[in-house]
């Protein structure tokens, strides 16, 4: 195996359920030693592609390639993958030694190898002391560790793991989410991880690939992807952005003028083929949108529109001010930290601005 | 067991043609064993007592041919005047299990506490344990003129004449199909009361509904599939087991199980088969009637 | 039931539960009283014997009878629960879920006297087709195939408990997370290796109980057994042809109470095994289980 060959290569999988289409077409490469993230809605087709590539499901159609080799035909027990589910998936009549040797013992390591490789995983995942307990005597977040040390002890060198934070409570979850991120990087092995909460996805993911309807909407590094997404479909669903539909008015050189509830805004046309009279999407995220009261007439820079101040939502680290515009779209301005500027009257006219480079444009 | 959904599953066709090896595909098969048996000893013969109904009886055998002889012989005789009456007597006895039962089944889905309902449901399984025709049999002693019922009750001095309709008549019968059959019920109605959620009952309580409204605008809609299924089986039972009546029946007590019996006995197997046919029609006009009724696929929820 | 039930309607309806379950058992109960009084059914006088069940025991026939009994609940038993438990799992991975379940379950509502009809002639139609096949290409071995013997009874005892063997264990898998048999596969298990080692363990309860209500099924059953065996006797054939010619008699009694006490002795010694080991199970579970004390 090269260097350079991708860890795993899915090239136009599809996977059908009846006349239902979980997968359509997914083409994916992901490079040997990455933490790479599959973020969507559920029901999106992110868990059946992350089954498919650990053999769970047949493809439809379609081929995935792991290590550099056509696997598809191969059942899970055949594969170069090792797999952690979301709960619930440890075996309650074997100890926690017993669970994480169960691999070893299968390949036929002699007795006192298994326990020394199942010992020293349990060490690393931080359960030294529990090797004789039985599932149900742990808690959910020393569970999902048994299920880590019983996938990584195989030493196989990709790890797919299926909302593996799912069961566990908020705190738990961040905590554990950077455990993960640390093991990956002592372990050096592709990690491949499906989750639907997208501060989980930040944490861990070197790469992020975005997966709705069967359909890969986007990838990237996690900070592109919030900052920067292409798809107006990634901005709806990671960070907290606004989102506008307007008109295309004008395409000059790489400003594009788009009408928004009878207001021009100007937004960066990033080389998309965009052309006059056309409905597009801009986004903005709510950190960059500032509310200020609409005081004397508004400069005509095209980034700032009308509108009347509704309410504010007040979340501690946050503090977020919803504006309607005249056609009822909510827009949402969010400070972090304290204000001390008295909020306005609910119905008082304001402004909602942001600095250039802010708004982003995407069309179909 | 991916092989026997793969197997099992059309899908569409892959465009890359998997190679599972020979072992992986005879284990995929193996799981059509159970099925293959079951169409072939069980759904097979059934279907073929149609077939076999209109052969030409012989001496001792019968030899293919097209004849509806049997079916006269059983819808132009005493016959079939006994088929319904033990049609008639089969409902009471369903009526009588339902009644007895069905409350049962719902206390202790209501009253008894979560962890303990199936030990005590699994008490209505001891019957089972012993020999259902032993259990009629017995009966024979406990129902009889000098038995332990009327003993019992001379003894206590609330009859004075021993009670002889007990047994060898229409109500022994009914009496031997309900000790037979009533704890069916009980497991029916227990599976068909997993419909209900529990906090239906509060539900009720707190909008006020008495017990005779919550029973029949909530427990018996929600839990109707699985009673259905219940009834039928009991149905079925009591016109297709032979012994009931013939150890506890009286004169007339007759039913389809007994006319098939005593046809093969008298080596009149197009009757026989004829019988058969018929309780198959009645079974599967119940069970389709039911399922237009209630959707039975809905008994099947507490086992996926 | 809840805080402001009234205590004493509550105590009723058990009672009633009680009542109805002591009536179901009854005749059961007064033929074993029976059986043990030295002058039988009916008599003024009870004295206790236990000499009709020596006369059972002492009677060849009977003895040879119950050894069929044994070989035949045997045998059902090992074709009866490895069917019972491919069909569940193919239930399971199906999704023609409606005619599975219809085919493993409708024999429960077919009466016995139906099927055991339907199947005696079916065989004996498939063995003459056999025997003329035979004839046709000159040959013989084919003549003794699906004649009514021990392996039809067989076939019908089959058809007869694989709906109750087949609920249990459906009933049992339904508490298994089949996501265990994927982290299995994916430990580098087969399919084989990890129903054995993960999912087999832990639905060996239900597949016990199945096999107990299987062996009791087909040692208390008549109908089919009589009319599908070929020469020979089950215990219950013999009890059964005793009562229909003579009546009961003493030693009908004492074989009746005999089926029952071996019944009741099974499945009594199932349920306190299963209860004391939940309950040992439960005890060992509680010391160790505290709150969460990971060192992270």
């Amino acid at each position: 195996m090269n260097a350079n060959t991708p860890a795993v290569q899915v090239r136009q999988l599809c996977k059908n359920y009846g006349s239902v289409q979980a997968l359509k077409g997914v083409d994916l490469s992901i490079a040997a030693g990455e933490y790479f993230v599959l973020l969507g809605p559920s029901g999106g087709g992110k868990t059946t592609l992350l089954r498919t590539i650990g053999g769970f499901h047949k493809p439809s159609s379609g081929q995935v390639w792991l290590n550099g080799q056509e696997v598809s035909h191969l059942p899970p027990d055949k594969r170069p993958t090792s797999m952690v589910f979301q709960a619930y998936a440890l075996f309650p009549h074997m100890t926690v030694l017993g669970n994480v040797g169960y691999g070893l013992s299968l390949a036929k390591l002699p007795k006192a190898e298994v326990r020394d490789k199942s010992v020293a995983m349990l060490e690393m995942v931080g359960l030294s002391g529990y090797e004789n307990r039985r599932p149900h005597e742990l808690s959910g977040g020393q569970q999902q560790r048994v299920q880590l040390a019983r996938a990584l002890v195989l030493g196989r060198n990709i790890l797919l793991l299926d909302e593996p934070l799912a069961a566990l409570d908020a705190q738990l979850r961040k905590d554990m989410c950077l455990e993960l991120k640390h093991l990956q990087e002592k372990v050096g092995i592709t990690f491949i991880h499906v989750t639907h909460n997208q501060e989980e996805a930040m944490t861990v993911a070197d790469r992020i690939a975005l997966i709705a309807d069967g359909e890969l909407v986007e990838q990237g590094a996690a900070r592109d992807i919030y900052r920067t997404p292409e798809r107006r479909f990634t901005a709806s669903f990671v960070g907290e952005n606004n989102l506008l539909s307007g008109t295309v008015a004008a395409v000059e050189g790489d400003t594009v003028t788009v009408q928004v509830c009878g207001q021009a805004l100007a937004v960066d046309r990033r080389d998309l083929p965009v052309r006059s009279g056309e409905t597009v999407a801009l986004s903005i995220r709510s950190e960059l949108v500032e509310m200020v009261p609409a005081e004397g007439a508004a400069p005509a820079d095209g980034r700032s529109l009308a509108g009347t101040y509704t309410e504010s939502v007040y979340l501690g680290l946050t503090l977020s001010h919803r504006v309607a515009l005249a056609d009822g779209t909510e827009m949402v301005a969010r400070i972090v930290g304290e204000s001390d500027t008295p909020e306005p009257p609910a119905g008082a006219a304001v402004r909602v601005q942001w600095k250039p480079g802010a708004l982003r444009l995407h069309v179909n | 067991m991916t092989n026997a959904t793969d197997t099992g599953l059309g899908g569409l066709p892959p465009v890359e043609p998997f190679r599972p090896s020979l072992r992986e595909r005879m284990s995929g098969w193996a799981f059509y064993i159970p099925i293959v048996f079951m169409v072939l000893f069980f759904a097979l013969p059934m279907a073929l007592t149609v077939v076999f109904s209109v052969f030409e009886r012989t001496m001792f055998w019968m030899e293919p041919g097209f004849t509806l002889q049997a079916y006269e012989n059983f819808f132009f005789s005493a016959r079939l005047e006994n088929f319904l009456a033990s049609m008639g007597y089969s409902l009471i006895s369903v009526a009588v299990s339902f009644c007895i039962g069905f409350p049962i089944a719902v206390f202790v889905r209501k009253s008894v506490p979560q962890a303990a309902q199936h030990r005590v449901v699994l008490l209505f399984i001891l019957p089972f344990m012993v020999s259902e025709i032993i259990r009629i049999f017995a009966l024979r002693p406990v129902l009889q003129r000098n038995g332990l019922v009327n003993e019992t009750l001379t003894s206590l001095g609330l009859i004075d004449e021993p009670i002889t309709a007990l047994i060898y008549t229409h109500t022994g019968v009914i009496i031997g199909e309900v000790l037979s059959f009533m704890p069916f019920i009980v497991f029916a109605g227990f599976l068909a009361m997993e419909a209900v959620p529990k906090f239906i009952f509060e539900v009720c309580d707190d909008l006020g509904a008495g017990p005779v409204r919550r029973f029949t605008d909530v427990i018996l809609p929600l839990a109707a599939p699985g009673i259905f299924a219940g009834a039928v089986f009991i149905f079925v039972n009591g016109i297709g087991v032979a012994l009931i009546p013939n150890i506890l029946g009286g004169p007339g007590a007759v039913n389809a199980g007994l006319i098939a019996t005593q046809a093969i006995s008298a080596l009149d197997f197009p009757l026989a088969m004829a019988v058969s046919a018929i309780m198959m029609a009645t079974l599967m006009g119940l069970l389709y009637v039911g399922h237009r009724l209630f959707d039975l696929t809905k008994i099947l929820a507490p086992m996926n | 039931m809840d805080d402001y039930a009234n205590i004493w309607l509550h105590r009723t309806k058990w009672a009633y539960l009680l009542l109805v379950v002591a009536t179901l058992m009854s005749p059961v109960f007064y033929v074993m009283y029976i059986s043990f009084n030295e002058n039988g059914f009916g008599a003024a006088q009870y004295v206790f014997t236990t000499r009709w069940y020596g006369l059972i025991f002492a009677d060849a026939q009977l003895m040879n009878a119950l050894r069929w009994t044994l070989m035949l609940a045997a045998m059902t038993t090992v074709l009866t629960i490895p069917m019972a438990l491919m069909a569940a799992k193919f239930y399971k991975a199906t999704r023609a879920k409606v005619p599975v379940v219809f085919l493993m379950l409708a024999p429960l509502f077919v009466a016995p006297d139906i099927l055991s009809a339907a199947l005696l002639v079916f065989f004996k139609n498939v063995n003459f087709t056999f025997q003329w096949l035979g004839a046709l290409a000159g040959v013989s071995f084919m003549d003794g195939w699906f004649r009514l013997s021990f392996s039809t009874a067989l076939i019908g005892l089959v058809i007869y408990t694989i709906p109750y063997a087949f609920v249990v264990i459906l009933i049992t898998m339904g508490r298994y997370n089949k996501e265990q048999t994927e982290a299995a596969r994916a430990c580098g298990a087969s399919g084989w290796r990890a129903f054995w080692d993960i999912e087999f363990p832990q639905i060996r309860a239900g597949v016990f109980s199945a096999s107990a209500f299987t062996v009791i099924l087909c040692f208390n059953e008549y109908t089919r057994t009589s009319l599908l065996k070929g020469g020979f006797d089950t215990f219950t054939t013999v009890l059964v042809s005793q009562m229909l010619n003579s009546g009961m008699s003493e030693q009908s009694y004492a074989m009746s109470s005999f089926v029952s006490f071996v019944a009741i002795a099974l499945i009594g010694g199932i349920i306190v095994v299963t209860l004391m080991r939940s309950e040992v199970a439960a005890r060992k579970a509680q010391p160790v289980a505290e709150p969460n004390t990971a060192p992270a």
